[in-house]
């Protein structure tokens, strides 16, 4: 910031010494060639023009008369506009210009550049620190790492969740899909890649989704997530009554904190709700859809609720991201949940940083529009 | 920081240019010699802090910085590192920053080497120049800047458009901006000129070598972008009489006449009114050219993506310069004293001939060019003129100009004598009828017109080797003198030589190629042959090949001689360039002699097979070896040392060092 | 002054002649060429339309009003696909049938045609992004 300054001042300096410099010049400055140097050298290519014997000597005479009558009038030209002088008004014209160039230039500037802002070279920011990093500069990271070595184990079984995060859920399959191949299955990976297709279909659990969770259970009996996603599955296709008991015995395994307790139990209470009414066949996603729409005011909340949860977890994971905290303290002030909204906002600040720009405009978002302090000391 | 320190430099060189347009002129009109001195310091400084700033935006290219907005949209990490360099022009923003950075270069050169002239001329010029420079750098400033920043920066680029990612960037725009910003010097002499109230003969000859150096440049950049479109694009064409290719060919044609005219100006005194004119229309068609490309008015292969205010901004720069430098034409032009009066069987005859054939060709291709704008605007038919046209007209004024050329050069200042020159051409004329003579009778497919086109351009070059034999005193004198006088003869004469027997060597490869063309149009499968021209084409085999920011089918083929003597491989692909998914043809090109072999691939076939397009293309190479002919004739009329006179020995050393 | 009138004769002769118009498949309803003299067609390939038969390509222009058969002979450029614009350059043949001599895409993906572009626009069939 100081060097940009610096060198700014330095150019300014130099632009105005460029229209100084004839007048602190103590020499005379150069009066410049005349015309009659031109005629005089017409004259001598006269002479050698005779001399190689491409004109004869009238000829020769001839061109020397009339270049010496030009050469005459121009003499005579010049005598007539010999008058430089140095005037005041040549002073002053110059000390305003002087003045003018530096205004001119930072003021334009001002208003149409972006002083603060630092070169952002792409192998810097790659190669910069990851804390600073922001997700797509280290998906960005990864990704060229791995057009490098595109056997790297470790590198797909980074990128695929991350790629899962983002959304960029068909990236997010061939990640894991080389994870596998290069690492082999394990339950993460299957329950990722199940995740993900999903995801694809738009919310089903598919023929090929289930296979793959069912694989991650036989690597471990009691994945969440793969229990979760093959119980979805099951209500999908109808057999709710397996769902819910498979829900059931999911959450009693649960441990207390995890995250998948609250999806698990908002889904099996959907699911029994929808057991009361008469089971119409095997109901196929369509349907499913149909009642998502008509959702009760309480299922709409429960599903608020969720939203709102896995935000949470999203962010406690990924706490560099301003709009997020700011969608999340707003849900949780709607909520009416105060004491969780100041707490996220607390969490908030502490991972965008409390005094930059992005954790000063949060912490004004929530003071003014909400009224929210932050809990205890950030 | 690189970035905002050439952001600020672009701010503080406009600053700079409105100085150097007004300090200098009003020195001159004060008659204060301080005042009139700012001019060479101002746009030294000015072409520094340019420079500096083109700079700053190629290593924002280079270092693929996607926080400007101008990276972002033209570059792509993965680009080979010379394509980021030469991406930085390849796009509307960072090509207007060349195209001042070149134009600050000549005012920065007319400084340096301007210390022969008068100092009122050298303040008038410098001051207009900094006028078209301030006027350039708004517009930049105003509707495209190359600096303006993203925030945040995305992560990867959009990529260069694939056809502009060739060696031919690196050099066509900058030598074609060489040509056109370089008749801004010519303009501002002659508007120097004219605010000044004198014109005379030294004029012509001060304004010589910035015509020259430009009209070299010129030649280079249009040979080099009809070079480049006839391999790139795949037709297999080199001139397509498109509008911007008329564009930069109608300054060329202005600058051609104004050569001619300086001349006799130069010698005679006369023609002053009609070569100042010329030197403003030269720039105004330049002018006129960047409007056309820049504001999509016309359609065409070379238009950047176009947006209507920038038309408008350049319309108005347009309006400014060109209708300013005719007011004060007309305001002066009666001023100026008619020069004298001479012979029509003269040099200076002949020179103006040539200038009446040129401008008028000048006039025909700018009403073609012109024409479906008025029809549109005045009929709403949409119409199209294309090289039917212009085949016609431009062609019929160009045969009897051609014809005259080898006359000009041999008659004599003032009083020429026809009938002695016409016996001096005989040797030229015995060639040019010999030549057609055997042409028809020897090569199958040979037209009469053909023949008769081969006769014109051995016309031209026998005369202009008649032109260099009558300077060096043959045939009366000995061959070691004469070779002893060649060595001696003014860089001019044989400037003059070469630049019309180039003109011949052009006309030799474009009558070939139009008359001798053989066009193969086949669908081959690996293992098929293909006979064109007497050679034998065997398609060897299809292998992808990935390249760093796209992927190839590369398709091979062996050439054979008539004497079925192998010659070598040519390679043609498709290519698609993976950021855009973009396809691009890559033709093959062989070259034998002078003559190429020029192979381009269609889409494949069902059954395996692909559409392949070969042309042999006689003499081809000529088109553009003519044109490096007439550059060297152009190097060699500048280096004459008569255009430096006025310069005393030493202060030219003093000049030569910082350049 | 005669060279110049001769100059300015030729020109206007050759503008006369040696000029093509530019119509959308639309316009050809209004107004029908003899076939054989020569004009520029511009529209939309029509999705589905493109048919290659070794080195014969036959594609439909439409302006998503008239639609009109193309025939043409020769290798199509680089970015000639359905549903882009296109211009192309020939003429009618007895059967209807446009035959072109050239077909022009231009260089660069957005790129559309300016006359088809203006004539799609007054259609309200394309926008501009």
């Amino acid at each position: 910031m100081t060097g940009f300054w610096i060198v700014a001042a330095v150019l300014t300096a130099a632009a105005c010494a460029a229209v100084l410099l004839p007048f602190i010049r103590a020499r005379k400055p150069p009066a410049g060639g005349s015309d009659i140097e031109v005629y005089r050298d017409q004259m001598a290519e006269v002479d050698r023009d005779f001399e190689r014997g491409a004109i004869n000597a009238a000829e020769a005479e001839e061109a020397k008369a009339e270049i010496g009558r030009r050469a005459l009038r121009a003499a005579d030209a010049d005598a007539a506009s010999a008058r430089t002088a140095r005037t005041r008004a040549a002073r002053t014209l110059a000390s305003l210009s002087v003045f003018a160039v530096p205004v001119l230039a930072l003021g334009l500037y001002w208003s149409l550049g972006s002083p603060g802002l630092p070169d952002q070279a792409l192998q810097a920011r790659l190669a910069a620190n990851p804390t600073e990093n922001s997700i797509d500069e280290l998906i960005a990271r990864a990704e060229r790492h791995l057009v490098e070595n595109p056997d790297d184990p470790r590198g797909w079984d980074v990128l695929a969740p991350i790629y899962l995060r983002v959304g960029r859920v068909e990236d997010a399959v061939l990640a894991y899909r080389n994870a596998i191949r290069l690492n082999g299955p394990s339950a993460e990976r299957d329950a990722g890649l199940g995740d993900a297709l999903y995801r694809i279909a738009g919310g089903i659990v598919t023929a090929e989704a289930q296979a793959v969770f069912e694989r991650a259970l036989a690597e471990a009996p009691d994945d969440p997530k793969a229990n979760f996603f093959i119980a979805l599955g099951m209500a999908q296709q109808g057999d709710a009554a397996a769902a819910v008991e498979r829900w059931q015995a999911m959450i009693a395994d649960l441990a207390g904190d995890s995250p998948w307790r609250g999806a698990a139990e908002q889904a099996l209470a959907r699911t029994q709700e929808s057991m009361g009414e008469p089971a119409e066949g095997n109901g196929p996603t369509a349907e499913d859809m149909q009642a998502a729409a008509e959702m009760s005011a309480e299922d709409r909340n429960a599903m608020i609720e969720g939203m709102v949860a896995s935000l949470d977890q999203r962010l406690r994971d990924n706490p560099n991201d301003a709009d997020g905290w700011r969608r999340l303290i707003r849900s949780y002030a709607v909520l009416g949940r105060q004491d969780e909204a100041r707490d996220a906002l607390r969490r908030g600040l502490e991972g965008v940083g409390l005094s930059t720009d992005d954790g000063r405009a949060l912490m004004r978002f929530a003071a003014e529009e909400l009224g929210i302090e932050p809990a205890g000391n950030p | 920081m690189t970035v905002e320190i050439g952001h600020f430099a672009l701010v503080l060189a406009f600053a700079l240019a409105l100085v150097q347009a007004i300090l200098p002129l009003a020195g001159a009109r004060l008659g204060d010699e301080r005042l009139m001195a700012t001019g060479a310091p101002t746009a030294l400084v000015g072409l520094a802090i340019t420079a500096l700033a083109f700079a700053a935006l190629v290593a924002a290219y280079v270092a693929s910085d996607f926080s400007v907005a101008n990276v972002w949209e033209n570059s792509h990490s993965a680009k080979p590192l010379l394509y980021k360099v030469t991406g930085t022009w390849g796009n509307h923003e960072g090509s207007m920053l060349l195209w001042v950075l070149i134009l600050s270069l000549f005012g920065g050169l007319v400084a340096l080497f301007g210390t022969n002239l008068p100092a009122t001329l050298r303040a008038n010029v410098l001051a207009v120049q900094g006028w078209i420079g301030a006027a350039f750098l708004l517009f930049i400033l105003a509707t495209s800047n190359p600096f303006a920043r993203l925030v945040p920066a995305p992560i990867e680029g959009r990529d260069l458009n694939p056809v502009l990612q060739d060696i031919g960037l690196a050099i066509h725009p900058p030598l074609l901006y060489l040509g056109y910003v370089g008749f801004s010097v010519s303009f501002s002499f002659a508007v120097a000129a004219l605010i000044e109230g004198r014109i005379d003969a030294a004029w012509a000859r001060w304004v010589r070598p910035w015509t020259l150096a430009a009209w070299i440049f010129l030649t280079g950049g249009i040979a080099m972008g009809s070079y480049w479109a006839y391999y790139e694009l795949g037709w297999g064409g080199f001139w397509f009489w498109d509008p911007v290719e008329n564009a930069s060919f109608l300054p060329w044609l202005a600058g051609t006449a104004l050569l001619h005219s300086a001349l006799v100006m130069e010698r005679r005194s006369a023609l002053k009114i009609w070569t100042v004119l010329l030197a403003i229309l030269a720039f105004s068609l330049s002018l006129l050219g960047t409007f056309l490309v820049r504001s999509g008015v016309l359609t065409s292969v070379h238009t950047f993506a176009s947006d209507p205010t920038r038309g408008v901004f350049i319309l108005m720069i347009l309006m400014l310069f060109i209708g300013g430098a005719l007011a004060l034409f007309a305001l002066r032009a009666s001023e100026l004293s008619a020069g004298g009066i001479f012979q029509p069987v003269s040099r200076e005859g002949a020179l103006v001939l040539n200038n009446l054939f040129l401008s008028t060709a000048t006039a025909t291709v700018l009403i073609g060019t012109l024409y479906p704008l008025v029809v549109e605007a005045l009929t709403e038919d949409k119409i199209s003129v294309g090289a039917p046209f212009f085949n016609l007209t431009f062609g019929s004024l160009m045969v009897p100009l051609l014809l005259v050329v080898p006359f000009g050069p041999l008659l004599a200042w003032k009083r020429g004598d026809l009938y002695a020159v016409s016996q001096r051409l005989f040797a030229a004329f015995g060639l040019a009828l010999a030549v057609i003579v055997v042409s028809y009778a020897l090569i199958d497919r040979m037209s009469v017109f053909a023949a008769l086109g081969y006769g014109l351009a051995a016309w031209l070059i026998g005369g202009a080797l008649t032109d260099l034999a009558l300077k060096a005193g043959l045939p009366r004198a000995s061959l070691g003198v004469a070779a002893r006088r060649v060595v001696g003869l003014p860089g001019s004469a044989v400037g003059t030589v070469l630049a019309h027997a180039g003109l011949g060597v052009t006309l030799l490869g474009i009558v070939s190629v139009y008359s001798l063309e053989v066009e193969r149009f086949v669908t081959m499968k690996p293992g098929d042959t293909l006979e064109i021209a007497g050679r034998t084409l065997r398609f060897e085999e299809v292998t992808p090949v990935r390249g760093p920011n796209y992927v190839e089918d590369q398709a091979r083929f062996a050439v054979f001689a008539p004497d079925a003597s192998p010659q070598g491989e040519i390679v043609s692909a498709k290519r698609v360039y993976t950021a855009r998914r973009m396809p691009t043809t890559e033709a093959g090109i062989g070259t034998f002699g002078f003559s190429q072999l020029y192979v381009s691939l269609g889409d494949p076939t069902a059954d395996g097979g692909i559409v392949v397009r070969a042309w042999w293309k006689p003499q081809v190479t000529l088109i553009w070896l003519g044109a490096v002919v007439m550059m060297v004739g152009g190097v060699f009329s500048l280096a004459d040392r008569r255009l430096r006179v006025g310069a005393p020995a030493a202060r030219r050393k003093k000049a030569a060092l910082p350049a | 002054m005669a060279f110049l009138a001769v100059a300015a004769g030729l020109t206007f002769y050759a503008l006369g002649q040696r000029t093509s118009y530019f119509y959308m498949p639309a316009d050809l309803a209004a107004a029908i060429p003899a076939p054989g003299e020569r004009f520029r067609l511009g529209g939309l390939v029509e999705k589905g339309s493109v048919d290659r038969q070794g080195l014969n390509v036959s594609f439909a222009v439409t302006d998503h009003d008239r639609t009109v058969r193309v025939r043409y002979s020769g290798t199509l450029p680089d970015l000639f696909r359905e549903e882009q614009g296109v211009v192309t350059e020939g003429a009618l043949a007895e059967d209807g049938v446009f035959v072109a001599d050239l077909v022009l895409a231009k260089h660069d993906e957005t790129y559309m045609p300016r006359e088809v572009a203006d004539a799609l626009k007054e259609k309200g069939v394309w926008q501009e992004e």
